[in-house]
């Protein structure tokens, strides 16, 4: 009979409360490790922003548009790289329930822009620019309405109409396009501008906003402030922001709903804790005797603290693990429900690798104390307890 | 059967007695009952404010004329002669001089910067015509006037003064590269219209450059039925047939039903889990209380108490704990969260500042799941109570 046994004895020698206590710790990881992945799902947009890229909006707000001749205006100004101009569709797919991410885009610079975020299907990208009623489409999107290239699709808007009255713009899926980390969301469709500005019935010449890479990552601050004073004073004035903290102005609108969600989920995610430590701490207590048995036995103080660590740690890994299992599972299971509010919703590595030093920090903080009080525990004071 | 009841109360007695003997163990599952109920009525609280702010600011007598398929205002788009044709429409209300009580209506986003982080947020400027403010119940204004036409004034909602920096009055504000004086502020009962700056819609239109364009008409309607007559009307002109017609509570009930939706969905869930949590808390504890009373049940057994009185003193005991922990909950959540702001983008794309609102149906729901999760935690420990064999007891 090795220690091992002897922890895993001692751990299910009362077995119902054992499996209570780990009922607990799974629920505890369940939520935790769903909830952490729905909040980086959220945040992680802003990781895939890239520094060196800016972007242009209206000063008013960023849902007024901007006439199309600033691209050309922007790109002219020093500093300025790479440039694309993008438009947002307001998309669906036969219901109004469908909600679709199209962007009516200009379709060479804004591949080429963003070619470090996507993996183009062969001959992709040759396609989209050629075809004018053409359409490129993340993955995702295909999967979730199950398309194939060469597809026709009616393409409704719920802000544009086309010349003729209609909402329908049918394009034709000319390739896919993946995301290169599960940060790039490829729930996404592409049309061409061109096509796009043609056939709507109005606000055309303008567009949604300008992408741009600068010319090197240190002078981003310095392009940002040219590009707003060139059109100071113009009747559309500029607003020029990193992709990063445009993002995260954007996350910010949902605003402290998702504070509040994290405060009461962390909260009652110490209380579970405490209800574990608690139970942690009679156990041993119970078990007084016992430690005495084994002193009397000559297992030295060390030895009892290590065993009684790695019961209370055993416990947080046993409840934890499928905990944790169980939460991937549901994250999977809700993950193309979801598509249009999270659509890189995943567990990262970075939620297991939390989760697990969590389990470890419980196990230890749970099993510290009666650990060290039965390290210490005199052999006569254990025996002649009752 | 007096006897038994007898019984069950002195039993129920030493019970709750001894509960300061575990007081650690008794206190954890009472505040972990409390922060299911927390949990729990937080999201429904935020769920019904947020519908009611949006659902209540729709009337049955008014209606939203929107272009087909545009779904909500901001997408949606008028023109000068559309408005025209549906200001002669059957079933539109008319003032004493035979004027029909129509506000033909802009809707844009402007930014604002959100007090609590300083981030930039979407919030809504509304262009309406003179009967505007006519055409919505309950608008009060709270502070200073309303704006004269074809000036560049503005009138904000007082969600808008709490919720956002730089709306006080008598600021001024730069929008489409002009300023513009908050003028007033005003009440709206709650509704969604306490989250919208107000302007005159030829000024809108003249300096955001939507000249002869609308996007939405509001007018009220002679009764609440007249909708269909409107709707008929409308259907047999080529140019007004395309639209979308709709009361405007029927309109705000859609706007709400999605993010409500998904707040309950992700509550109701999250609360049962922790539930779960709760209850294997709360069997431990009662385990725990049984076994430390062993002697005592056993005892009792022994000079003549019946098995029934052990079982229900540890079911109440149970039941006991689980209410104050479902009363500390909402309590809790009454007093700090009951009327607690908080804004998020709503379907318009544009913030709606709401508040948390708790109402008695709620509390009791949360108060149902306490009592339910200190039943089940009692009844499996009570059995065992009952079941307890004497000799064993009294020896252990």
């Amino acid at each position: 009979m090795n220690d091992f046994v002897l922890i895993l004895k001692n751990l299910f020698h009362k077995k119902l409360r054992a499996v209570l206590m780990i009922v607990s710790i799974l629920v505890a990881f369940a939520i935790f490790g769903a909830l952490a992945s729905f909040e980086w799902a959220f945040n992680s947009r802003e990781d895939s922003a890239q520094a060196d890229r800016l972007i242009v909006v209206n000063k008013i707000s960023m849902s007024q548009q901007l006439p199309v001749s600033y691209f050309n205006g922007v790109a002219a100004i020093d500093g300025v790289g790479q440039a694309t101009h993008a438009n947002w569709f307001g998309g669906y797919y036969q219901d109004p329930k469908n909600f679709l991410v199209v962007f009516a885009v200009e379709p060479d610079s804004y591949l080429k822009l963003y070619d470090s975020d996507f993996v183009y299907g062969p001959g992709a990208r040759e396609a989209f620019v050629r075809e004018r009623a053409g359409a490129l489409v993340g993955e995702r999107m295909m999967a979730k309405w199950g398309w194939k290239v060469g597809d026709l699709i009616p393409l409704s808007s719920n802000i544009y109409s086309k010349k003729d009255g209609s909402h329908a713009w049918d394009v034709k899926i000319v390739g896919t396009f993946a995301g290169r980390t599960p940060q790039n969301d490829s729930n996404v469709m592409l049309i061409q501008y061109g096509y796009f500005d043609e056939t709507r019935s109005f606000q055309k010449n303008l567009i949604g906003w300008i992408a741009l890479r600068t010319a090197s990552p240190g002078i981003t601050d310095k392009v940002a402030k040219a590009i707003d004073a060139t059109f100071a004073n113009s009747p559309d004035e500029t607003t020029t922001d990193t992709e990063k903290a445009f993002t995260q102005a954007f996350a910010a609108q949902f605003g402290n709903i998702a504070l509040m969600v994290g405060l009461v989920v962390g909260a009652a995610f110490v209380t579970i804790l405490t209800i574990v430590g608690n139970t942690m701490a009679m156990t041993i207590r119970e078990r007084t005797r016992e430690i005495g048995v084994l002193k009397t036995l000559g297992f030295s103080g060390a030895r009892i603290l290590r065993m009684v660590l790695a019961e209370s740690v055993l416990l947080a890994l046993i409840g934890g693990m499928p905990g944790l299992a169980l939460a991937a599972l549901a994250i999977f299971a809700v993950r193309d429900d979801l598509i249009q509010f999270v659509p890189t919703l995943t567990m990262p590595p970075v939620v297991v690798a939390a989760a697990l030093a969590l389990m470890l920090a419980l196990g230890l903080l749970t099993g510290l104390f009666p650990a060290l009080g039965a390290m210490r525990l005199k052999i006569a004071a254990a025996l002649g307890r009752s | 059967m007096r006897s038994l009841f007898l019984q069950i109360v002195s039993v129920t007695t030493i019970n709750l007695k001894s509960l300061p003997q575990r007081v650690w163990l008794s206190a954890s599952t009472v505040v972990a009952v409390a922060l299911v109920v927390m949990v729990l009525l937080s999201f429904l609280a935020m769920a019904n404010g947020f519908r009611r702010t949006i659902e209540g600011s729709g009337g049955d007598d008014i209606a939203v004329v929107l272009r087909g398929g545009s779904q909500s205002e901001i997408n949606s788009a008028v023109t000068h002669d559309q408005v025209r044709l549906i200001e002669e429409g059957v079933g539109i209300a008319r003032d004493a001089e035979g004027k029909p009580l129509v506000s033909s209506e802009l809707y844009l986003t402007v930014d604002g910067v959100k007090r609590t982080t300083g981030t930039k947020a979407n919030l809504p400027l509304r262009g309406i015509g003179p009967q505007g403010a006519a055409l919505r119940h309950d608008i009060v204004m709270t502070e200073g006037r309303t704006f004269n036409p074809g000036a560049n004034e503005i009138v904000v909602g007082k969600g808008i003064v709490k919720e956002f920096s730089g709306f006080d009055l008598g600021q001024a504000v730069t929008f489409a590269g002009a300023k513009w004086t908050v003028v007033g502020i005003f009440s709206g009962g709650g509704t969604v219209f306490e989250s919208e700056i107000w302007a005159d819609a030829p000024v809108v239109q003249s300096l955001f450059k939507r000249v002869n364009v609308f996007q939405t008409i509001r007018a009220r309607l002679t009764s609440p039925a007249a909708l269909a007559d409107l709707k008929a009307f409308a259907g047999k002109d080529p140019r007004t047939k395309e639209f979308d017609i709709k009361s405007e509570a029927a309109y705000f009930a859609d706007q709400a039903s999605t993010t409500s939706d998904l707040i309950q969905k992700l509550g109701w869930p999250l609360a049962i889990a922790m539930a779960f949590g709760a209850l294997a808390g709360a069997l431990n504890t009662m385990y725990s209380s049984v076994a430390a009373r062993a002697t005592e049940i056993a005892t009792l057994r022994a000079i003549g108490f019946g098995g029934f009185p052990a079982f229900v003193g540890t079911l109440i005991e149970s039941l006991t704990l689980a209410a104050i922990g479902g009363l500390i909950g909402a309590l809790a959540e009454f007093f700090v969260f009951d009327g607690f702001t908080a804004s998020t983008l709503g379907s318009s794309f544009t913030q709606v500042v709401f508040s948390f609102q708790l109402t008695p149906g709620l509390i009791a729901q949360g108060v149902v799941l306490a009592l339910l999760v200190g039943l089940v935690g009692g009844l499996f420990p009570a059995i065992r109570a009952a079941r307890m064999p004497i000799v064993a007891g009294l020896y252990g």
